[in-house]
């Protein structure tokens, strides 16, 4: 499997459209284009293996399954992810041969994406620090009252941005594949301790991402009991991802039927005053 | 004089304007700030034809503006309303009103709007999505492309109406108790999914373990450990990555590092084993 010129820049495009300041927009850009999955569905689309590129953009969507950019700092740049490491993680996968739904092919295909996309944090910093000369020509036109060139900076001028910092690095990024591939195959056995770092290394960074998930919903040791009755509802009892959600959509509708109950509460008791009293005396 | 009203057009260029162009420029300087602008300027150019008083009501958006865009679009809303209610000469909205409200929602606007869009809705569709994923097909990102964009346009163009209609009365339906009601069940969804995703998805193995005499393994660790909760290796990992953040504070890339480290060490001593050959 190569990457032909062409399809290096179709892949540039779409790299510049999904960045995380991307010019698709945050929507469409950056929360459709830019997740994992779907860029695995459009690198397979441009080079002609669909089935490869979906399972490829599957296993390194774990890791990135809540890439929260708080603030606007990250951890990893999703155009690099989807765009350069998917391609790369595709050209590797067949190289070895390794079948893509494997353990093994997951394993290869997530260390070579996280590998890239931690590298690409470059990019991001790049395309925000241009887009700083375009801003800075936004407010002389503010000034002189020139509103209508606010779209300019807004909307077209970020693309010479996006052509330096996303377009060439993924076309570059692209056509190298395939040899640096092959080096890396000829300099390091398959069963030599890098490479089976390199595979457990795999295996263990979708943990990260889950953990960066789990970060945002567990405040106690309690909210773990979600997480591990979903693990479990897949693991030992072998419901598949949609039958789970299902479960899990019936408890959420407990759960805040339960809490509307909780919040009608007070109002109750202010209507039937004379029976907390009663209560209380009791006691 | 007749009362200024804001044209539908008007409307729903700003909201477009926002809906795409939020972050398209973005630096770390101004963030969401040209898009801001962009999304009033239709406004504006409605409802002034002074270009003083023009200048004076785009000047007050040069302030700094970030929250997390997709809710964000009610706050864009709000000052939609606002800047109608100074055209028309409420003396009470000026810029300086203006400008504390925003500041003052864009921090909540954007902690809810990460936990529960970013780090929720999109997790939960991309579980989903992942579960259609079997054996490469395309099913599942097509799902995940169609649902995702329908619940951001319309929930977006939801919350901007809302906002302009409604004013703050808006944002308190998502701070308000409801809202509260709403997210915790969402939040235990998240969990569940995310707990499946993980067992479907993750497999962390330890080849670990103890031979007899004859050479003939006894006991082989990673089967002893999924008799007592399959995958619990997984888990186990899964727990110890957020311990390090959540609780030791690490950044994801730190715990990423150690993950190396950890990987090295354990191919060394031979607990974990990919069994590679060729």
């Amino acid at each position: 499997m190569t990457i032909s010129i062409f399809q290096a820049i179709i892949l540039g495009l779409f790299a510049s459209l999904s960045s995380m300041p991307g010019l698709g927009g945050t929507s469409i850009g950056n929360y459709t284009l830019g997740r994992p999955l779907i860029g695995g569905l459009i690198c397979g689309l441009v080079l002609g293996d669909v089935p490869t590129g979906i399972m490829v953009g599957a296993a390194m969507q774990v890791v990135y399954i809540a890439l929260v950019t708080p603030g606007g700092t990250v951890s990893a740049d999703v155009r690099a992810v989807s765009y350069i490491g998917i391609p790369l993680a595709m050209l590797a996968v067949k190289s070895y041969g390794l079948d893509p739904a494997s353990a093994k092919g997951v394993a290869l295909a997530t260390s070579f994406g996280t590998m890239v996309g931690t590298v690409g944090t470059v990019l991001f910093y790049g395309t925000a620090t241009m887009n700083l000369i375009w801003q800075h020509m936004g407010w002389k036109w503010v000034d002189k009252r020139e509103y209508k060139k606010l779209y300019l900076v807004d909307m077209v001028f970020p693309w010479i941005s996006h052509i330096i910092f996303s377009l060439v690095p993924t076309v570059i990024m692209c056509m190298l594949g395939s040899d640096v591939v092959e080096t890396i195959k000829k300099t390091l056995p398959m069963d030599g301790i890098p490479m089976k770092t390199l595979f457990t290394v795999g295996a263990l960074l979708p943990c990260v991402g889950i953990a960066i998930l789990l970060k945002q919903i567990v405040r106690s040791a309690k909210d773990f009991v979600p997480y591990l009755f979903g693990f479990a509802l897949a693991a030992s009892m072998g419901l598949n991802l949609v039958s789970a959600t299902v479960v899990a959509g019936m408890f959420a509708i407990v759960i805040f039927e339960l809490k509307m109950l909780q919040l009608k509460k007070p109002a109750v008791a202010a209507g039937g005053q004379s029976l907390d009293d009663d209560d209380e005396e009791d006691i | 004089m007749a009362e200024k009203k804001l044209s539908k057009k008007a409307l729903s260029k700003s909201f477009h304007n926002w809906y795409y162009g939020n972050l398209t420029c973005f630096s770390q300087e101004h963030m969401q700030t040209f898009g801001y602008l962009c999304s009033m300027l239709p406004l504006v150019e409605e409802l002034y034809d002074d270009e003083d008083k023009k200048a004076e009501a785009m000047d007050t958006y040069r302030a700094f503006f970030n929250t997390e865009p997709q809710l964000g679009a009610v706050v864009v809303g709000i000052t939609a309303g606002l800047e109608e209610a100074r055209a028309n000469g409420n003396e009470e909205v000026d810029a300086e009103a203006i400008n504390g409200l925003r500041a003052g929602l864009m921090g909540p606007i954007a902690g809810i709007g990460d936990s529960l869009v970013v780090g929720t809705v999109i997790p939960i569709l991309l579980g989903i999505a992942m579960g259609m994923s079997t054996g490469g097909s395309p099913l599942g990102a097509i799902f995940y492309i169609i649902v995702w964009n329908l619940f951001a346009y319309f929930g977006m163009k939801f919350l901007y109406k809302k906002g302009y209609e409604m004013g703050t009365k808006a944002v308190e339906f998502l701070v308000g108790d409801v809202g509260v009601a709403i997210r915790e069940a969402v939040s235990t969804l998240g969990g569940i999914v995310i707990g499946a995703v993980s067992a479907t998805w993750i497999s962390v193995k330890t080849s670990f373990q103890l031979v007899n005499s004859n050479g003939e393994p006894y006991m082989v660790l990673q089967e002893k450990l999924d008799s007592v909760f399959p995958g619990m290796l997984t888990a186990l990992v899964v727990f110890f990555c957020w311990w390090l953040m959540a609780k030791k504070k690490l950044s994801p890339l730190k715990v990423m590092l150690l993950l190396v480290v950890i990987a090295l060490l354990g191919v060394l001593v031979g607990f974990f084993d990919p069994g590679l050959k060729y």
